[in-house]
């Protein structure tokens, strides 16, 4: 059967289709529909450990202004024509800008890119979904406005917006990116207008402050989902620190791992160390600047000893906690005083200051983090193994060393029976941590990108057993973590999703829900 | 704010500073298709990031064909992610393209 299109939607004719694509053409014109192979590419390209062709869009359309995105809207429900909206698309290691199955039509949102009001007294911003970190960040700077944004590693080419929606997170006191957003407005898949919290109420001037509005609170529904397409999204944003100070600790074993949380637990929670702190892998640490292959000639799982050579060597530890001190001068004396004698007391631990690190690559790219910088050198990571392959697996950990321990040891056992390397980095919450393990593959090789699927799969299943939940996924496994979470909660998503979507027309699929 | 602690505005200072400010597709924090002022803006903003880093190999200087650039750009490679008609359309990516084609060695003659 040879098609006009390289994919189609599923349970769409190729006639209905047509008829789809003619109608989105006439609201966005001919230049802001793609269909040819050769702009879907941009469209198609994955890092996940599951074939191209799962994931191949059957369109991109990319509206200007929530008025197209209404109409696109009301064409994807006459002709059942499902959508998946991106922000800036850059979900790499999640799915990157491909839809999480077959035949769906990318929703391109990067030609909304209004940064739509900042204010500097209350530290509020609300832009819309193609706004970069970088284009934000220049705006800041360019009018003098003296806010720290907070980014993920990938920064400069990702944006607010995609990444709180997906319920990322960065490195600063705001962190926690979903929980320092504000306020949205929503697309809804009936096409109406939705403003969540205050900004529902007509001339209010309140969205961008208080978040709980009035009645339910809705924001968190149309994070990781797909009920809605969020067209504006408001956030807090940090004062600048009179001092920023940046450190790190380094420690020598792979089981100081319990220590180092049991330390740093008490001084998180009572916000001497205010920021989302990491506490980086030896691997994470080397495989950002070196390539695995000079360093091992094997193909399996890099030994323990080899590392540790590696680690002495590069003079790196075998954990390495990034953390910042924000305030005036003073402030950070005291909080550093404090930090200084309990990492003392603690026995363990080299304490080194930016003056004493020097000119070290991935002290400045773990200190420009820190206080919402541009800086992408953690790609490097994708260099360590090299071929492109990458998905994040993130189970979420309380903040106890036993556990954290326990977690270390269950991920590595189980990317060593398939032969990949654990690299990885805690994040720390006020209670929690994400671990964040980066299964790092050639996905030019078909047999390791079928380990890789096989593994990622065992991950899943066994940390899901020992009941620990993943907090994201990327778009191969989102029906398998949907199950994890039980039954229950699957079902409800479900209703939801009726209630909300009859025709089922937003990225179905979504967090494994489906109409 | 410049990383220096000294020179950066003190809280008090930020008490005082500006109202609220609005903005529509402002052009110097204008960046996607349609908005770039040229191609070098869209090196800076896009490729230096990972080019002049090292997390990519130098890309500039190299007599590489206008139309690989194009290419890689569009379909990504292994490691470096593709870049979307909304993040550089295709005459800005020409441009680009050439524009690299030519270019001297990062380091060398200007
Ligand atoms: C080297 C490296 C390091 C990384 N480090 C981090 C990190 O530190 N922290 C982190 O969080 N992530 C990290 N990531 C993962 C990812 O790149 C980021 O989370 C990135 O911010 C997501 O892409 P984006 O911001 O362009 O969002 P998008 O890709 O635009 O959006 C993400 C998802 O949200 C949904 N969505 C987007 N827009 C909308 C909308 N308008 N309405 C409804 N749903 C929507 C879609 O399902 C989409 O797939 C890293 C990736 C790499 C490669
Ligand atoms: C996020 C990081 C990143 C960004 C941003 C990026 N690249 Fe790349 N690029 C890479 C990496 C990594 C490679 C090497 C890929 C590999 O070999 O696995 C690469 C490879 C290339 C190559 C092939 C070089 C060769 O030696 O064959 C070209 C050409 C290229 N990039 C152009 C660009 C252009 C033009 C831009 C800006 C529009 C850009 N890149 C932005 C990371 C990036």
């Amino acid at each position: 059967m040879s098609s006009k299109y390289i994919a189609l939607p599923k349970g769409v004719s190729e006639k209905s289709f047509d008829a789809a694509i003619k109608e989105y053409r006439a609201v966005l014109g001919e230049a802001n529909v793609f269909t040819d192979s050769e702009h879907l590419a941009s469209y198609s390209k994955i890092m996940i450990p599951d074939i191209t062709e799962n994931h191949t869009p059957s369109a991109a359309i990319c509206p200007a202004s929530v008025e197209e995105v209404q109409a696109c809207v009301a064409i994807c429900n006459k002709y059942k024509v499902p959508v998946w909206p991106i922000s800036t698309g850059r979900n790499l290691g999640y799915g990157s800008a491909a839809p999480c199955s077959r035949g769906q039509v990318v929703m391109d949102l990067r030609r909304m890119n209004k940064i739509i009001e900042v204010d500097a007294e209350l530290g509020t911003a609300l832009v819309e979904p193609g706004v970069t970190f970088q284009q934000l960040y220049d705006y800041l700077q360019e009018h003098k406005i003296p806010l720290w944004l907070s980014c993920p590693a990938p920064s400069a080419i990702a944006g607010p917006l995609g990444n709180a929606v997906d319920r990322g997170v960065g490195y600063t006191p705001y962190g926690e990116h979903f929980m320092f957003s504000c306020g949205m407005e929503v697309v809804m898949p009936t096409g109406e207008v939705l403003k969540t919290g205050m900004g529902s109420l007509p001339n209010s001037n309140t969205a961008q402050v208080f978040k709980w509005g009035y009645g339910p609170y809705l924001d968190g529904i149309f994070t990781q989902s797909n009920y809605g397409i969020v067209t504006k999204m408001g956030f807090w944003l940090m004062p600048a620190p009179p001092a920023f100070k940046p450190y790190v600790i380094r420690y020598p074993e792979e089981t100081d791992i319990v220590d180092i949380v049991e330390t740093l637990r008490p001084l998180r929670m009572a916000m001497i160390i205010p920021n989302a702190v990491v506490i980086v892998h030896a691997l994470w640490e080397l495989g950002s600047f070196l390539k695995r292959s000079e360093h091992y000639p094997g193909t399996g799982t890099i030994p323990d000893s080899v590392v540790k050579d590696l680690v002495k060597k590069h003079k790196v530890g075998m954990w390495n906690v990034y953390c910042g001190l924000y305030g005036s001068p003073e402030q950070n004396e005291v909080n550093w005083n404090i930090i200084q004698n309990v990492v003392k007391a603690s026995g363990k631990g080299e304490l080194l200051t930016a003056e004493q690190v020097g000119d070290d690559p991935v002290f400045k790219y773990r200190a420009d983090l820190m206080q919402g910088k541009m800086n992408t050198a953690e790609f490097g990571l994708y260099n360590w193994r090299g071929g492109g392959g990458s998905a994040w697996f993130a189970p979420v950990s309380q903040a106890r060393g036993s556990e954290t321990l326990k977690q270390m040891d269950m991920a590595k056992r189980i990317l060593g029976k398939y032969g990949f390397d654990y690299v990885s980095e805690f994040i720390v919450g006020w209670r929690d941590m994400h671990h964040i393990v980066d299964l790092l593959y050639d996905r030019t090789d078909p047999a390791q990108l079928e380990a890789a699927r096989a593994c990622f799969d065992e991950l899943l299943t066994e940390f899901s057993k020992a009941g620990y939940g993943t907090y994201r996924v990327n778009t191969a496994f989102m029906d398998k973590v949907a199950d994890t979470y039980g039954p229950v909660k699957r079902e409800i998503n479900r209703k939801i999703k009726r209630a909300l979507d009859p025709n089922g027309i937003i990225a179905p699929g979504k967090s494994g829900i489906w109409n | 704010m410049k990383p220096k602690a000294s020179s950066r505005a003190t809280i008090t200072m930020m008490a005082a500073a500006v109202a609220v400010l609005s903005v529509w597709s402002h052009p110097a924090s204008a960046q996607v298709a349609g908005q770039w002022k040229d191609p070098n803006h869209v090196y800076a903003k896009i490729c230096s990031n990972c080019h002049d880093i090292g997390v990519g190999p130098v890309i500039k200087g190299r007599n590489l064909d206008p139309d690989y650039y194009f290419q890689v750009v569009r379909h990504g490679m292994r490691a470096m992610p593709a870049f979307r008609p909304t993040d550089v359309d295709d005459a800005m990516l020409h441009r680009l393209a050439e524009t690299l084609s030519k270019s001297a060695p990062p380091g060398g003659p200007k």
